[in-house]
Protein backbone atom coordinates (compact mmCIF):
# COMPACT_ATOMS: atom_id res chain seq x y z
CA UNK A 1 0.00 0.00 0.00
CA UNK A 2 1.27 3.49 -0.85
CA UNK A 3 2.40 5.91 1.87
CA UNK A 4 -0.30 8.42 0.95
CA UNK A 5 -2.99 5.74 1.31
CA UNK A 6 -1.93 4.70 4.83
CA UNK A 7 -1.84 8.38 5.81
CA UNK A 8 -5.35 8.79 4.45
CA UNK A 9 -6.64 5.71 6.30
CA UNK A 10 -5.03 6.92 9.53
CA UNK A 11 -6.74 10.32 9.13
CA UNK A 12 -10.09 8.64 8.36
CA UNK A 13 -9.77 6.38 11.42
CA UNK A 14 -8.86 9.38 13.61
CA UNK A 15 -11.87 11.30 12.29
CA UNK A 16 -14.22 8.39 13.08
CA UNK A 17 -12.60 7.98 16.51
CA UNK A 18 -13.00 11.70 17.31
CA UNK A 19 -16.63 11.86 16.11
CA UNK A 20 -17.68 8.71 17.97
CA UNK A 21 -15.81 10.03 21.02
CA UNK A 22 -17.78 13.29 20.95
CA UNK A 23 -20.97 11.28 20.77
CA UNK A 24 -19.97 9.09 23.75
CA UNK A 25 -19.13 12.25 25.73
CA UNK A 26 -22.87 13.12 25.79
CA UNK A 27 -23.51 10.14 28.09
CA UNK A 28 -20.12 9.67 29.78
CA UNK A 29 -19.83 11.13 33.26
CA UNK A 30 -16.34 11.78 34.54
CA UNK A 31 -17.51 11.81 38.21
CA UNK A 32 -18.96 8.32 37.83
CA UNK A 33 -16.78 6.81 35.13
CA UNK A 34 -17.40 3.09 35.61
CA UNK A 35 -21.15 3.46 36.19
CA UNK A 36 -21.57 5.68 33.13
CA UNK A 37 -19.32 3.43 30.97
CA UNK A 38 -21.35 0.38 32.05
CA UNK A 39 -24.60 2.23 31.38
CA UNK A 40 -23.38 3.15 27.89
CA UNK A 41 -22.41 -0.49 27.31
CA UNK A 42 -25.58 -2.10 28.65
CA UNK A 43 -28.55 0.27 28.99
CA UNK A 44 -28.34 3.23 26.62
CA UNK A 45 -29.58 2.47 23.08
CA UNK A 46 -26.69 2.07 20.60
CA UNK A 47 -24.23 2.65 23.48
CA UNK A 48 -22.36 -0.62 22.98
CA UNK A 49 -22.21 0.06 19.25
CA UNK A 50 -20.73 3.54 19.64
CA UNK A 51 -18.25 2.30 22.27
CA UNK A 52 -17.09 -0.38 19.86
CA UNK A 53 -16.80 2.06 16.97
CA UNK A 54 -14.76 4.42 19.17
CA UNK A 55 -12.58 1.59 20.48
CA UNK A 56 -11.82 -0.02 17.11
CA UNK A 57 -11.33 3.21 15.17
CA UNK A 58 -8.83 4.34 17.83
CA UNK A 59 -6.97 1.02 17.64
CA UNK A 60 -7.01 1.29 13.82
CA UNK A 61 -5.63 4.83 13.93
CA UNK A 62 -2.76 3.81 16.21
CA UNK A 63 -1.81 0.72 14.19
CA UNK A 64 -2.08 2.42 10.80
CA UNK A 65 -0.08 5.38 12.15
CA UNK A 66 2.75 2.99 13.10
CA UNK A 67 2.55 1.41 9.62
CA UNK A 68 2.59 4.88 8.01
CA UNK A 69 5.67 5.93 10.01
CA UNK A 70 7.39 2.65 9.19
CA UNK A 71 6.73 3.17 5.47
CA UNK A 72 8.03 6.74 5.67
CA UNK A 73 11.34 5.63 7.19
CA UNK A 74 12.02 3.85 3.87
CA UNK A 75 11.65 7.10 1.94
CA UNK A 76 13.55 9.19 4.44
CA UNK A 77 15.91 10.70 1.89
CA UNK A 78 12.97 12.03 -0.14
CA UNK A 79 11.40 13.79 2.86
CA UNK A 80 14.38 14.85 4.90
CA UNK A 81 16.98 16.06 2.43
CA UNK A 82 16.96 19.50 4.04
CA UNK A 83 17.00 20.65 7.65
CA UNK A 84 13.42 21.93 7.33
CA UNK A 85 12.24 18.46 6.32
CA UNK A 86 14.04 16.88 9.28
CA UNK A 87 12.42 19.34 11.70
CA UNK A 88 9.04 18.60 10.08
CA UNK A 89 9.58 14.85 10.64
CA UNK A 90 10.53 15.30 14.30
CA UNK A 91 7.49 17.51 14.98
CA UNK A 92 5.07 15.16 13.14
CA UNK A 93 6.56 12.14 14.94
CA UNK A 94 5.05 13.61 18.14
CA UNK A 95 1.73 12.17 16.91
CA UNK A 96 3.01 8.74 17.96
CA UNK A 97 3.38 9.41 21.73
CA UNK A 98 0.25 11.62 21.63
CA UNK A 99 -1.77 8.83 19.98
CA UNK A 100 -0.37 6.27 22.39
CA UNK A 101 -1.31 8.39 25.39
CA UNK A 102 -4.79 9.13 24.01
CA UNK A 103 -5.29 5.39 23.45
CA UNK A 104 -3.98 4.57 26.92
CA UNK A 105 -6.21 7.15 28.64
CA UNK A 106 -9.15 5.59 26.80
CA UNK A 107 -8.54 2.43 28.85
CA UNK A 108 -8.23 4.47 32.05
CA UNK A 109 -11.47 6.39 31.38
CA UNK A 110 -13.68 3.30 31.35
CA UNK A 111 -12.42 2.82 34.95
CA UNK A 112 -12.99 -0.91 35.27
CA UNK A 113 -10.40 -3.10 37.02
CA UNK A 114 -7.89 -2.76 34.17
CA UNK A 115 -8.54 0.97 33.76
CA UNK A 116 -8.14 1.76 37.45
CA UNK A 117 -4.88 -0.20 37.69
CA UNK A 118 -3.55 1.37 34.47
CA UNK A 119 -4.29 4.87 35.80
CA UNK A 120 -2.61 4.25 39.14
CA UNK A 121 0.48 2.70 37.53
CA UNK A 122 0.77 5.58 35.05
CA UNK A 123 0.54 8.13 37.86
CA UNK A 124 3.27 6.39 39.86
CA UNK A 125 5.48 6.09 36.77
CA UNK A 126 5.14 9.81 36.02
CA UNK A 127 5.94 10.65 39.65
CA UNK A 128 9.11 8.56 39.27
CA UNK A 129 10.46 10.88 36.57
CA UNK A 130 13.29 12.90 38.14
CA UNK A 131 12.69 16.67 38.63
CA UNK A 132 9.71 17.06 36.25
CA UNK A 133 7.73 14.10 37.69
CA UNK A 134 5.29 16.08 39.80
CA UNK A 135 4.63 18.57 37.00
CA UNK A 136 4.06 15.79 34.45
CA UNK A 137 1.66 14.07 36.82
CA UNK A 138 -0.31 17.27 37.43
CA UNK A 139 -0.49 17.89 33.68
CA UNK A 140 -1.26 14.39 32.43
CA UNK A 141 -2.81 12.24 35.19
CA UNK A 142 -3.27 13.34 38.83
CA UNK A 143 -5.93 10.66 39.36
CA UNK A 144 -5.26 10.42 43.11
CA UNK A 145 -6.17 14.07 43.69
CA UNK A 146 -8.34 15.04 40.74
CA UNK A 147 -10.11 11.81 39.81
CA UNK A 148 -10.41 11.45 36.04
CA UNK A 149 -10.89 15.17 35.27
CA UNK A 150 -7.41 15.69 33.87
CA UNK A 151 -7.22 12.30 32.19
CA UNK A 152 -10.41 13.16 30.30
CA UNK A 153 -9.12 16.62 29.38
CA UNK A 154 -5.81 15.22 28.11
CA UNK A 155 -7.59 12.41 26.24
CA UNK A 156 -9.53 14.98 24.20
CA UNK A 157 -6.63 17.45 23.96
CA UNK A 158 -4.16 14.87 22.61
CA UNK A 159 -6.69 13.60 20.05
CA UNK A 160 -7.16 17.20 18.88
CA UNK A 161 -3.37 17.69 18.77
CA UNK A 162 -2.98 14.52 16.68
CA UNK A 163 -5.58 15.91 14.29
CA UNK A 164 -3.88 19.30 14.17
CA UNK A 165 -0.41 17.87 13.61
CA UNK A 166 -1.58 15.34 11.03
CA UNK A 167 -3.63 17.78 8.96
CA UNK A 168 -2.82 21.44 9.54
CA UNK A 169 0.91 20.94 10.12
CA UNK A 170 1.71 17.76 8.19
CA UNK A 171 -0.31 18.00 4.97
CA UNK A 172 -1.70 21.57 5.23
CA UNK A 173 -5.12 20.15 4.38
CA UNK A 174 -7.41 17.28 5.31
CA UNK A 175 -6.64 14.52 2.84
CA UNK A 176 -9.38 11.92 3.21
CA UNK A 177 -11.02 10.69 0.02
CA UNK A 178 -14.69 9.72 0.20
CA UNK A 179 -13.87 6.14 -0.79
CA UNK A 180 -11.16 5.68 1.85
CA UNK A 181 -13.40 7.22 4.50
CA UNK A 182 -16.28 4.89 3.62
CA UNK A 183 -14.03 1.80 3.51
CA UNK A 184 -12.52 2.66 6.90
CA UNK A 185 -15.96 3.42 8.36
CA UNK A 186 -17.35 0.13 7.04
CA UNK A 187 -14.39 -1.87 8.40
CA UNK A 188 -14.69 -0.21 11.83
CA UNK A 189 -18.48 -0.60 11.99
CA UNK A 190 -18.34 -4.30 11.01
CA UNK A 191 -15.57 -4.97 13.56
CA UNK A 192 -17.51 -2.97 16.16
CA UNK A 193 -20.69 -4.96 15.60
CA UNK A 194 -18.86 -8.31 15.66
CA UNK A 195 -16.44 -7.65 18.53
CA UNK A 196 -17.53 -5.56 21.50
CA UNK A 197 -15.15 -3.12 23.14
CA UNK A 198 -13.93 -4.79 26.34
CA UNK A 199 -14.99 -3.81 29.86
CA UNK A 200 -14.21 -5.79 33.04
CA UNK A 201 -17.00 -6.77 35.41
CA UNK A 202 -16.47 -5.82 39.07
CA UNK A 203 -14.30 -8.46 40.80
CA UNK A 204 -13.48 -10.13 37.49
CA UNK A 205 -9.71 -9.86 37.85
CA UNK A 206 -8.95 -9.72 41.56
CA UNK A 207 -5.60 -11.49 41.50
CA UNK A 208 -4.29 -10.82 37.99
CA UNK A 209 -4.88 -7.78 35.82
CA UNK A 210 -3.52 -7.73 32.30
CA UNK A 211 -3.22 -4.17 31.02
CA UNK A 212 -3.95 -2.81 27.53
CA UNK A 213 -2.30 -4.93 24.79
CA UNK A 214 0.37 -2.34 24.04
CA UNK A 215 1.18 -2.02 27.77
CA UNK A 216 1.73 -5.74 28.49
CA UNK A 217 5.47 -5.63 27.80
CA UNK A 218 5.94 -2.71 30.19
CA UNK A 219 3.79 -4.51 32.78
CA UNK A 220 6.15 -7.51 32.66
CA UNK A 221 9.29 -5.37 32.80
CA UNK A 222 7.91 -3.51 35.83
CA UNK A 223 8.00 -6.81 37.71
CA UNK A 224 11.77 -7.03 37.30
CA UNK A 225 13.15 -3.52 36.86
CA UNK A 226 12.92 -0.13 38.60
CA UNK A 227 9.80 1.86 37.53
CA UNK A 228 11.88 4.65 35.96
CA UNK A 229 13.80 2.14 33.79
CA UNK A 230 10.92 -0.13 32.80
CA UNK A 231 8.14 2.42 32.64
CA UNK A 232 9.82 5.57 31.37
CA UNK A 233 13.27 5.06 29.82
CA UNK A 234 12.59 1.78 28.00
CA UNK A 235 9.38 2.91 26.24
CA UNK A 236 11.01 6.23 25.36
CA UNK A 237 13.72 4.51 23.28
CA UNK A 238 11.70 3.79 20.09
CA UNK A 239 9.85 7.13 20.36
CA UNK A 240 13.18 8.97 20.56
CA UNK A 241 14.59 6.91 17.68
CA UNK A 242 11.57 7.70 15.48
CA UNK A 243 11.70 11.41 16.37
CA UNK A 244 15.43 11.67 15.68
CA UNK A 245 15.49 9.30 12.72
CA UNK A 246 16.44 11.80 9.99
CA UNK A 247 19.12 13.36 12.21
CA UNK A 248 20.95 10.05 12.81
CA UNK A 249 23.61 8.92 10.35
CA UNK A 250 23.93 5.11 10.69
CA UNK A 251 20.51 3.94 9.48
CA UNK A 252 21.39 0.22 9.62
CA UNK A 253 22.32 0.59 13.31
CA UNK A 254 18.97 2.28 13.97
CA UNK A 255 17.03 -0.58 12.36
CA UNK A 256 19.04 -3.09 14.46
CA UNK A 257 18.29 -1.12 17.63
CA UNK A 258 14.57 -1.05 16.78
CA UNK A 259 14.62 -4.77 16.01
CA UNK A 260 16.30 -5.59 19.36
CA UNK A 261 13.89 -3.35 21.25
CA UNK A 262 10.87 -4.90 19.49
CA UNK A 263 12.12 -8.44 20.21
CA UNK A 264 12.53 -7.69 23.93
CA UNK A 265 9.10 -6.07 24.02
CA UNK A 266 7.36 -8.92 22.20
CA UNK A 267 8.98 -11.52 24.50
CA UNK A 268 7.92 -9.52 27.60
CA UNK A 269 4.39 -9.24 26.17
CA UNK A 270 4.18 -12.98 25.53
CA UNK A 271 5.39 -13.71 29.09
CA UNK A 272 2.61 -11.49 30.54
CA UNK A 273 0.02 -13.10 28.26
CA UNK A 274 1.12 -16.54 29.45
CA UNK A 275 0.65 -15.65 33.15
CA UNK B 1 24.88 31.44 14.16
CA UNK B 2 24.93 35.23 14.06
CA UNK B 3 24.53 37.42 17.13
CA UNK B 4 21.21 38.69 15.78
CA UNK B 5 19.75 35.20 15.36
CA UNK B 6 21.05 34.16 18.79
CA UNK B 7 19.34 37.15 20.44
CA UNK B 8 16.17 36.39 18.46
CA UNK B 9 16.18 32.77 19.69
CA UNK B 10 16.84 33.86 23.28
CA UNK B 11 13.95 36.34 23.12
CA UNK B 12 11.68 33.61 21.74
CA UNK B 13 12.72 31.25 24.58
CA UNK B 14 11.94 33.98 27.15
CA UNK B 15 8.57 34.64 25.48
CA UNK B 16 7.79 30.89 25.52
CA UNK B 17 8.72 30.69 29.22
CA UNK B 18 6.52 33.71 29.97
CA UNK B 19 3.60 32.04 28.16
CA UNK B 20 4.19 28.72 29.95
CA UNK B 21 4.34 30.33 33.43
CA UNK B 22 0.61 31.12 33.83
CA UNK B 23 -0.31 27.73 32.33
CA UNK B 24 1.92 25.71 34.67
CA UNK B 25 1.04 28.00 37.59
CA UNK B 26 -2.64 27.21 37.03
CA UNK B 27 -2.20 23.46 36.59
CA UNK B 28 0.24 22.68 39.43
CA UNK B 29 -1.60 23.62 42.67
CA UNK B 30 -3.34 20.80 44.53
CA UNK B 31 -6.56 21.93 46.21
CA UNK B 32 -6.53 21.09 49.94
CA UNK B 33 -8.75 18.17 50.78
CA UNK B 34 -9.21 17.28 54.46
CA UNK B 35 -8.75 13.61 55.49
CA UNK B 36 -11.85 11.62 54.69
CA UNK B 37 -13.71 9.72 57.43
CA UNK B 38 -15.12 6.32 56.51
CA UNK B 39 -17.82 5.20 58.96
CA UNK B 40 -18.26 1.47 59.55
CA UNK B 41 -21.63 0.89 61.19
CA UNK B 42 -20.97 -2.49 62.77
CA UNK B 43 -18.74 -4.00 65.44
CA UNK B 44 -16.57 -6.79 64.06
CA UNK B 45 -16.13 -9.96 66.15
CA UNK B 46 -12.48 -10.69 67.06
CA UNK B 47 -10.62 -12.46 64.27
CA UNK B 48 -12.98 -11.26 61.54
CA UNK B 49 -12.40 -8.63 58.86
CA UNK B 50 -14.24 -6.30 56.49
CA UNK B 51 -13.07 -5.54 52.94
CA UNK B 52 -13.64 -1.93 51.88
CA UNK B 53 -12.61 -0.35 48.54
CA UNK B 54 -9.64 1.49 50.07
CA UNK B 55 -8.66 -0.67 53.06
CA UNK B 56 -9.34 -3.91 54.90
CA UNK B 57 -10.41 -3.55 58.53
CA UNK B 58 -9.29 -6.38 60.84
CA UNK B 59 -10.60 -6.96 64.35
CA UNK B 60 -7.29 -8.26 65.71
CA UNK B 61 -6.45 -9.40 69.25
CA UNK B 62 -4.85 -6.03 69.95
CA UNK B 63 -7.70 -3.96 68.48
CA UNK B 64 -8.96 -2.78 65.08
CA UNK B 65 -6.35 -2.46 62.31
CA UNK B 66 -7.08 -0.81 58.93
CA UNK B 67 -4.57 -1.82 56.25
CA UNK B 68 -4.45 0.23 53.05
CA UNK B 69 -5.20 -1.56 49.77
CA UNK B 70 -2.86 0.69 47.77
CA UNK B 71 0.18 -1.29 46.66
CA UNK B 72 3.49 0.34 47.61
CA UNK B 73 4.99 -0.57 44.22
CA UNK B 74 2.87 1.34 41.68
CA UNK B 75 -0.37 2.05 43.47
CA UNK B 76 -2.66 -0.74 42.21
CA UNK B 77 -5.47 -1.88 44.50
CA UNK B 78 -4.38 -5.10 46.21
CA UNK B 79 -6.82 -7.98 46.69
CA UNK B 80 -7.24 -9.85 49.97
CA UNK B 81 -6.94 -13.64 49.72
CA UNK B 82 -9.23 -14.78 52.52
CA UNK B 83 -7.94 -18.37 52.66
CA UNK B 84 -4.25 -17.48 52.87
CA UNK B 85 -4.84 -14.25 54.82
CA UNK B 86 -2.59 -12.38 52.42
CA UNK B 87 -2.79 -9.36 50.17
CA UNK B 88 -1.90 -9.90 46.49
CA UNK B 89 -1.32 -7.15 43.95
CA UNK B 90 -3.06 -8.07 40.68
CA UNK B 91 -0.72 -5.91 38.59
CA UNK B 92 2.76 -7.22 39.47
CA UNK B 93 2.02 -9.91 42.06
CA UNK B 94 3.59 -8.35 45.16
CA UNK B 95 2.39 -10.13 48.34
CA UNK B 96 1.80 -8.92 51.90
CA UNK B 97 0.70 -10.49 55.22
CA UNK B 98 -2.76 -9.57 56.53
CA UNK B 99 -1.17 -6.89 58.74
CA UNK B 100 0.47 -5.23 55.72
CA UNK B 101 3.98 -6.69 56.20
CA UNK B 102 5.79 -7.17 52.89
CA UNK B 103 6.39 -10.79 51.79
CA UNK B 104 7.57 -10.81 48.17
CA UNK B 105 7.45 -9.09 44.77
CA UNK B 106 8.62 -5.75 43.44
CA UNK B 107 6.85 -3.61 46.11
CA UNK B 108 9.63 -3.95 48.76
CA UNK B 109 7.68 -1.90 51.36
CA UNK B 110 4.87 -2.72 53.83
CA UNK B 111 1.32 -1.58 53.13
CA UNK B 112 0.51 1.53 55.17
CA UNK B 113 -2.16 1.57 57.87
CA UNK B 114 -4.94 4.08 58.50
CA UNK B 115 -5.97 5.46 61.87
CA UNK B 116 -9.05 3.70 63.32
CA UNK B 117 -11.27 5.07 66.10
CA UNK B 118 -14.41 3.75 67.72
CA UNK B 119 -17.46 5.62 66.42
CA UNK B 120 -19.22 8.13 68.71
CA UNK B 121 -22.12 5.78 69.44
CA UNK B 122 -19.66 2.93 70.18
CA UNK B 123 -21.38 0.66 67.68
CA UNK B 124 -18.81 0.83 64.88
CA UNK B 125 -15.56 2.39 63.68
CA UNK B 126 -14.30 5.53 61.99
CA UNK B 127 -11.34 5.10 59.63
CA UNK B 128 -9.38 8.23 58.69
CA UNK B 129 -8.08 8.11 55.12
Amino acid sequence: MRIEKTGEIATAALLISALSGFLLAYQYEVAEPFISATAIETVIPFGAFWRSVHFWSSQAFFLVLILHIWQCTGSMDRFCRHRKGRIHWTVVSLTLPLAMYALFTGYVLRFDGTGQAAGKIAEHLLLNVPIAGSMLDRMLMATSTEGLNRVYTVHILFTALCWGLGTWYHTRRVIVGRKIFLYTLTAVVITGVLIHAPIDLPGQNLHLIKGPWFFLGIQELLRHMAPITAGIIFPMIPLAIVALFPWLRKRSGIYSALAIWSSVYIIATVVTLAR
Amino acid sequence: MTRRSLIKKMLMAIAAALCAWPVIGFIMPVRYRPPRKVLIREKLPKGSFLIEPEFVLFASETGPVAVSRTCTHLGCTVSFDETRKQFICPCHQSMFHWNGKYISGPAQKDLPRFEVKTSEDGKGYVVLI
